[in-house]
């Protein structure tokens, strides 16, 4: 199996870790990984931003690069939720006809993490090893836009040494949101406030999720709060083994 | 006057330039509406008994009261409602057949009773035109058994008689059996109530602050079920 | 309690202040922060259990949102149908073209019956139009019959949702809004004791006070009949006992006809109160002799509602039947309650609703107020994708700023532009990545992390600290890897 990593700009920049993660993961499990060297981002802070025009030509160089891709796996969920909800009306609006046939035959090709796991390969048990307390959040693009549903809790569920911790109102936002975490900075905050109760009330050690954007903001504020939980990238647990541990990938 | 022409015409037009739609009609817009989808239950699954066990389970749920008798025991049934709610005069719509006006209370018919003569009694005998079981609905249509719709909200106290015959399991299965679309109704599910103040439910706002209802057993009921199974009687679950 | 004029909230667009700054005062209010979760709590427990028991839920979303497309599709022939057999019904049909002339309407009716006082049923048209102010100015008092509306009125508050308009009140608040205002100094805070103190101070207005307003949940184009949805009966008192009836509705609000009650009736109350069905659902057509209003006029208010036809993505705004399950899952909502929205239309249908009545000239802060976090279509019993109105209202307004000279001075809009200067090349993004790493070192501290950013950055780090920049960037790695297996 040949697979194409899109690691997005922020992974890239921010979270190279992950992408390792993903690398080691997928070449464990025998997919041959290709990275492309001249990809950059999606287009969804320009989207969700207002910047149409400026989403277009993002997202029109993201089919161009990978129109001819076999299969393209993306450790992001809000990324894929971006391709699947808005490149369709950028193209109609601003694209031409054969732009819109080259994405309809993309599209089915690209894969959210867990989705190529689960969907493209078949496994649930990918071999991984952490033995820590571990709280999953459902990011917002990961439960209704991709409607990942129980996929990452397959995933964990046969994590070696995991404990899975519950987390109340589970699908309520983080309140990150891209451009809306400093545009709205303060609401952001109040709802991070309030998403942060209800994860250390699980006294997990780790928060995990399929984005990182969401991590970022909930890392961030732990960080600040010295709250004693990290988070980490499901890539990174996954990518876990007894020989090598997540910290030792990270 | 004219200026209110004038808006009609320039919002008509501004809706006709909008959706582009010229010279779409009533006929071209009733095509397109018999296509829409109407995937939802449309009858329901319950027996009869079972039909009325889940009105009379809703209706308590709302804090009615509901007694069930006979076509024969009706007027006692009245009677013994009345005589229970230990008040004396009530208005009556003008359609009631003489049986239920149990004696020993002032009855006020309402052959158009002044507001101030209703706003005194003490409570409200009517029939109704349907029930409808999945949303312990009642449903009014004002006709003569049913009356104006001022005397079953002012007085505070609502005894509505109900024939088994006229309950339904759903909502669409009242809006089948209506053939014409009435002048007035009115759907009452449960007394007056507000949460207003930290969602907190009160009963009893302004309308009648308490509703009974009697149900009657009636032979004319065209879909009785032909026995009563214990089974049906069975408080309803998992809808 | 001192309140300061920051404190009071502007629910009119036109001179409200943008979202980010009207929700300071809210966020620090800890007692209407409490109310406001506490209401939402109670309402989404209701509505979850409701909904989750009817087996047909997803079914009657999809009845609904179609049948309420089909309607704006043919807006323009239901509603002379509407007009022609209301008006064959005894009934008097008026159109609006904006909320100026609506106000105008319904003050020249309610002139040419005499009337002095009139008593009104929760509407959301009368508050969108501004109503009760302009009649007051008039001379004419306006009495709200519905218990969160006296006790807005009577508090000189502004309401905060749209059918729980004062849920950001608590009961001592209400008890001594009651206990001032009516001249009760003995009332408890007991919620039946004060709903037994609003039955009481409205019931000889309700008897005595010959003309009323209404808005509309429904126009019915078959009969011409208007449906009015409520619980507490108030409705049905100024429905039956006065004289005159004026309903104020806006055009989107009419069915074809009345059979198509039995899709919205069962998703309204569910989706809103958390109820099977509401206690009271009233129905006229026109004029009935000897029961009820014998004048009644219909207020056809357009105010920029036909401008949102045009096209689909923002028509689908029309399709709201207020029921407010979107604010009552809104994450955003929840922390700020509905008066930093700066209409009478909170929560996310009022963030898309809004702006688009002020035709955007105002509001445009509104469709930013969102995380889209998607939860409100989901919710939303007739499916309008509220996130997909978001984001084409914001590139309007992106648009709008394309065209201001500000926009230069605008860090935001400048960034954004020059994020998508650097995203269009490989080579510049990873020039951009590297120039980055050498900035951030200046500001990041010893353990690695970011505690604080200038500009736009210092909005991240006021509550959140950022991970410093790692020294390699994933695709430099990858680069790496691959030159070292050759």
């Amino acid at each position: 199996m040949r697979a194409s990593l899109f690691i997005t700009c922020y992974n890239d920049t921010l979270y190279p870790e992950t992408g390792r993660a993903v690398v080691s993961l997928l070449e464990r499990l025998g997919v041959e990984l290709d990275f492309h060297p001249k990809q950059t981002c999606c287009g969804q802070m320009h989207a969700n931003t207002g910047f149409r025009g400026e989403a277009f030509c993002q997202a029109k160089r993201f089919v161009q690069l990978y129109r001819d891709t076999e299969t393209v796996v993306i450790p992001s969920s809000s990324c894929v939720a971006m391709m699947r909800d808005q490149y369709p009306g950028l193209f109609e609006e601003l694209g031409n006809e054969s732009l819109r046939r080259e994405f309809a035959a993309l599209l089915p090709r690209v894969f959210e993490l867990s989705e190529f796991l689960l969907d493209r390969l078949g496994v649930d048990d990918v071999g991984a090893y952490f033995p820590h307390r571990v709280v999953y959040h459902a990011s917002c693009h990961g439960v209704r836009a991709l409607h990942l549903g129980e996929r990452p809790y397959k995933l964990l569920a046969k994590v070696r040494g995991l404990d899975l911790a519950q987390m109340a109102n589970t699908d309520r936002c983080c309140g990150f949101g891209g451009t809306f975490s400093v545009k709205n900075a303060e609401v952001s905050s109040a709802m991070l406030a309030a998403k942060l109760q209800d994860v250390i009330a699980t006294r997990a050690e780790y928060c995990t999720a399929l984005d990182n954007s969401c991590l970022m903001h909930l890392g961030g504020a732990m960080h600040r709060q010295y709250a004693g939980m990290k988070t980490i990238h499901l890539a990174q647990i996954l990518a876990a083994t007894e020989d090598a541990p997540a910290e030792a990938i990270a | 006057m004219t200026a209110a022409i004038s808006s009609r015409e320039s919002i008509l037009g501004r809706i006709r330039s909008a959706i582009q739609t010229p010279g779409m009609g009533l006929a071209d817009a009733a095509v397109a509406y018999g296509a829409l989808p109407r995937g939802y239950i449309q009858a329901g699954k319950l027996s009869r008994e079972g039909t009325i066990a889940l009105l009379i389970e809703r209706l308590r749920e709302y804090d009615a009261e509901v007694v069930e008798c006979t076509p024969e025991e009706l007027p006692a049934a009245i009677a013994a409602q009345l005589a229970a709610s230990a008040k004396h005069t009530f208005v009556a719509p003008p359609g009631l057949p003489p049986s239920w006006l149990a004696t020993g209370f002032d009855w006020k018919i309402d052959n158009d009773l002044d507001t101030a003569e209703i706003e005194k009694v003490d409570g409200v005998l009517t029939a109704a035109t349907c029930a409808v079981a999945d949303s312990g609905t009642i449903v009014l249509h004002h006709g003569p058994t049913e009356g104006r719709r001022v005397i079953s909200l002012l007085p505070d106290w609502h005894l509505c008689i109900l024939l088994a015959s006229q309950v339904v399991e759903t909502l669409p299965e009242y809006f089948d059996r209506v053939e014409q679309p009435p002048a007035l109704a009115t759907y009452i599910s449960g007394p007056s109530a507000t949460a207003d103040i930290e969602m907190t439910r009160i009963k009893g706002v302004h309308g009648p602050r308490f509703l009974h209802v009697i149900l009657v057993r009636d032979p004319d009921s065209p879909t009785q079920a032909p026995a009563m199974r214990p089974a049906d009687t069975a408080p309803h679950k998992g809808r | 309690m001192t309140q300061s004029v920051a404190d009071h909230p502007i629910l009119d667009p036109r001179f409200a202040p943008p979202f980010p700054q009207a929700v300071l005062p809210v966020l620090r209010n800890p007692q209407l922060r409490k109310n406001v979760a506490h209401a939402i709590d109670v309402i989404q427990a209701k509505r979850g259990r409701l909904v989750a028991e009817k087996t047909d839920w997803q079914e009657l979303r999809t009845a609904g949102s179609a049948l309420r497309a089909h309607v704006l599709e043919n807006l323009g022939t239901y509603l002379e149908q509407f007009e022609s057999r209301c008006t064959a019904a005894g009934g008097h049909v008026h159109w609006a073209a904006d909320a100026a002339e609506a106000r105008q309407i319904t003050l020249d009716l309610l002139r040419q019956h005499n009337a002095s006082d009139v008593i009104k049923i929760k509407t959301m048209t009368s508050a969108e139009i501004q109503l009760n102010p302009f009649l007051e100015a008039q001379g004419v008092h306006a009495h709200e019959t519905d218990l969160a509306e006296i006790i807005l009125q009577l508090g000189e508050q502004e309401p905060s949702h749209i059918v729980v308009p004062a849920l950001h009140i608590n009961r001592s608040q209400v008890r001594e809004i009651f206990a001032r205002t009516m001249g009760l100094k003995n009332l408890s805070d007991d919620p039946k004791e004060l709903t037994n103190a609003a039955r009481r101070y409205l019931r000889q207005k309700f008897l005595t006070i010959p003309t009323a307003i209404s808005g509309a949940n429904y126009l019915i184009a078959e009969t011409g009949g208007v449906g009015i949805v409520e619980s507490e009966g108030n409705g049905r008192m100024c429905l039956t006992l006065p004289q005159t009836m004026i309903t104020i509705a806006g055009i989107e609000k009419v069915l074809p006809r009345f059979q198509d009650l039995e899709i919205m009736l069962q998703v309204l109350a569910r989706s809103a109160t958390g109820e099977r069905m509401n206690p009271y659902t009233s129905l006229w057509s026109g004029v009935t002799p000897g029961d009820g209003p014998q004048n009644f006029h219909v207020i056809l208010l357009d105010n920029g509602r036909s401008e949102m036809l045009r096209r689909p993505v923002e028509r689908q705004t029309l399709k709201c039947i207020r029921c407010a399950a979107c604010m009552n899952t809104c994450p955003v909502y929840r922390q700020t309650g509905g008066h930093a929205y700066g209409s009478v239309y909170p929560g996310p249908i009022g963030a898309i609703l809004t702006p688009q009545l002020m035709h955007m000239h105002h509001a445009q802060s509104l469709p930013y107020a969102s995380s889209l976090c998607g939860a409100c279509y989901e919710v939303c019993p007739v499916k309008i994708n509220i996130p997909e109105v978001l984001l084409e209202l914001r590139s309007q307004v992106v648009n709008q700023e394309r065209r201001q000279v500000g926009r230069v001075f605008d860090l935001m809009y400048i960034g954004l532009r020059m994020a998508n200067f650097l995203f269009t090349s490989a080579w510049r993004f990873h020039l951009a990545q590297r120039l980055g790493r050498i900035g951030a070192r200046l500001v990041t501290r010893k353990d690695g992390w970011i505690h604080s950013l200038p500009s736009i950055g210092g909005k991240w780090t006021q509550t959140r600290d950022l991970r410093g920049l790692p020294d390699q960037t994933f695709h430099e790695w990858w680069a790496a890897r691959a030159k070292e297996a050759k």
